[in-house]
C-alpha cells in the first residue's frame, strides 16, 4: 500500500488501487480523531450508518483520485499476503 | 502498528507465468475457543413460555428461562450437585429446578435452596451468561476470559421497533453441521458469490471494517434469468443494502428495495451461534416497515415473501459450506473482496482482549471494481434468457 495525505486535513492513510474503480484504504489510527469530516458526521449523529461512518470521506476520495490522475499513486495488481503477516 | 501495513517485504507478487507449480490449499484448523461477543439465541418471546430451554452452544449446554419478572436468564445446564440437566427441569418461581434432586438455581448463578437439606453447601455457584434483549431478540455474552460486556460493544436498537411501524420478525433457524462459523462471516466480503449463489447482481460493493463492526454496502439488482422473493416481485427493482456485523456473530442489514416510486424498507437479521468448532446454528429474520402506505398486513405478507427469498439464498450457502474445505490461503483476483483483511478483523474476537492489535480494529475500506463482473454477467444472463425462450417455444 502507498502512503497519501488528505489534501484537506493532512491525515495520512495507506491506499491501494487495483484499477480506477477499485480503492482500498487502510487508516492508521483512530479515524474519528484523525478526520474532521468523520468527526463531524459522528458529532451530528450521522455516523451511525452501520457504525462505520457512512461510506467514506469525500475529501480523501478526491485526494486519491487526483493522485491517481497525476500518477503519484500507481495502479497495480493484487499482492498476495503471506499468511500470518496479514492473516 | 504501521510497520506491518507499510512493509512491502511481507507480500509477494503473483507470478502469472509460474504455471508449473500446483497451488496447495492450506486448510488450517478450526479454532478451539469461541468468539468473544454478543450472540443472539433467537426471539425473546420464545423463551417466555414458562419452560426451561435447552441450548447447545459454545461446546456446552445451557438452560434459558424467564423468572417471575420476565427477565431471561442463562446458566450452564449441568447442575453442580450431581450433573443433572437443568434444562430438563422445571421453572419454580424465579429459579430453575434440577430434575434430579430439585436443587434451585437463580439467574445470578447461585444455588438458592436445596429443599431436602439443612443448608446450601459452600461454593454452590454455577456458570452464568450475561443476557440482553434488543429489538425483541435475546442475546448472551460470551467471553472466554470471563469479563463483562463493555458498554460500547452492543447491538444497535432499531428505531421504532416494537411499535406497529415494523412487522413482527419472521424467524428461521438452520443447524449447519460440518462447518466452522467463519464460513458465513467470509460472505461479508464475497462480492461474486452474490451472483452465483444468491442470484443478485452487485452494481456497487464496498466494505468498511472499524472496531468491532464490519460493514458491507451493496447496491444490486436481481438477475433477469433467475428471480427470487428478495425482489418482492417488483419489476426492475434495485436493492440498497447496508449491512454490518456488530461483533463476531450478529449482522443487521437495512435493505431498501426501490422500484419506480415504491420503496420498501426491510430489516434483515443474519446471525449465528457456534455449537462446536465444526457446527453452528444459523438464524435469520426479517421485518418490513409499515409506514409510507404499507399496511401491517401488507408488511407481514412482504416479510414472508422476502424471508422465502432469503431462505432459498441461505440454503444455497449451506450447500456450498457442506461440501467445501476450510481454506486459509484463498487465491484472489483483483475483483474479489478483502478476505484476508476481514479475517484479520474477525481474529480480534478469538484473542484475549489485551492481545487485540491495532491492525485488527483500525478502519479499513475496500471498494470492489464490479465493471468486468457486470459485463460478463450481462452476457451470461442474456444467454440464459435466450435458452429459456428457445426451450419454451
Amino acid at each position: 500500500m502507498q502512503p497519501i495525505d488528505c489534501h484537506e486535513c493532512g491525515t495520512a492513510v495507506l491506499v491501494e488501487k487495483f484499477s480506477v474503480p477499485h480503492t482500498s484504504i487502510q487508516w492508521l489510527g483512530d479515524s474519528t480523531s484523525a478526520c474532521p469530516r468523520i468527526a463531524q458526521a459522528n458529532a451530528n449523529g450521522e455516523g451511525g450508518l452501520c457504525g462505520t461512518t457512512g461510506l467514506s470521506c469525500s475529501s480523501l476520495r478526491d485526494t486519491i483520485d487526483e493522485a491517481v490522475r497525476q500518477g503519484r499513486i500507481e495502479i497495480d495488481g493484487r499482492m498476495e499476503p503471506v499468511i500470518g503477516q496479514l492473516g | 502498528m504501521t510497520t506491518e501495513m507499510t512493509a512491502q517485504k511481507d507480500v509477494v507478487e503473483i507470478d502469472l507465468d509460474d504455471s508449473d507449480e500446483v497451488r496447495l490449499i492450506e486448510s488450517g484448523k478450526n479454532p478451539t475457543r469461541y468468539a468473544r461477543g454478543w450472540h443472539c439465541l433467537g426471539l425473546a418471546k420464545t423463551f417466555r413460555d414458562g419452560k426451561p430451554h435447552s441450548i447447545e452452544v459454545f461446546g456446552t449446554k445451557i438452560v434459558v428461562w424467564a423468572d417471575t419478572t420476565g427477565k431471561l436468564n442463562a446458566l450452564d445446564a449441568y447442575c453442580r450437585h450431581m450433573g443433572g440437566d437443568l434444562s430438563q427441569g422445571l421453572v419454580k418461581g424465579d429459579e430453575i429446578s434440577c430434575p434430579f434432586h430439585d436443587w434451585r438455581w437463580g439467574g445470578d448463578g447461585k444455588c438458592k435452596a436445596v429443599p431436602y437439606a439443612q443448608r446450601v453447601p459452600m461454593r454452590a455457584r454455577t456458570a452464568r451468561w450475561e443476557t440482553m434483549e434488543q429489538n425483541d431478540l435475546f442475546f448472551i455474552w460470551n467471553d472466554p476470559q470471563g469479563n463483562p460486556p463493555p458498554a460500547d460493544i452492543t447491538i444497535p436498537e432499531i428505531p421504532g421497533y416494537g411499535t406497529d411501524q415494523w412487522s413482527e420478525w419472521t424467524w428461521n433457524t438452520f443447524v449447519v453441521e460440518g462447518s466452522n462459523c467463519r464460513e458465513i462471516v467470509d460472505n461479508v466480503v464475497d462480492m461474486a458469490h452474490f451472483f452465483y449463489v444468491h442470484y443478485q447482481m452487485p452494481q456497487f460493493f464496498k466494505n468498511i471494517f472499524e472496531g468491532h463492526v464490519a460493514a458491507q454496502h451493496m447496491r444490486s439488482t436481481g438477475r433477469e434469468d433467475i428471480k427470487t422473493g428478495v425482489q418482492f416481485d417488483l419489476p426492475d427493482s434495485e436493492t440498497i443494502s447496508d449491512a454490518a456485523y456488530y461483533g463476531p456473530s450478529f449482522m443487521l442489514d437495512t435493505v431498501y428495495t426501490v422500484a419506480g416510486d415504491t420503496t420498501v424498507e426491510t430489516k434483515l437479521v443474519n446471525c449465528h451461534y457456534p455449537i462446536s468448532p465444526d457446527s453452528f446454528v444459523l438464524q435469520f429474520g426479517t421485518s418490513v416497515k409499515t409506514v409510507d402506505g404499507v399496511t401491517p398486513e401488507k408488511a407481514a405478507e412482504m416479510a414472508a415473501l422476502f424471508t422465502e427469498g432469503v431462505e432459498t439464498q441461505f440454503k444455497q450457502d449451506v450447500a456450498i459450506w457442506k461440501h467445501k474445505t476450510r481454506i486459509e490461503n484463498p487465491l484472489l483476483t483483483a475483483e474479489d473482496g478483502p478476505v484476508y483483511q476481514l479475517r484479520r478483523w474477525y481474529e480480534q474476537f478469538y484473542v484475549d482482549v489485551e492481545d487485540i492489535t491495532e491492525d485488527m480494529v483500525a478502519r479499513f475500506e475496500f471498494e470492489v471494481d464490479t465493471t468486468k463482473a457486470l459485463e460478463s454477467w450481462a452476457v451470461e444472463v442474456q444467454e440464459n434468457m435466450e435458452k429459456a425462450a428457445a426451450a419454451a417455444e
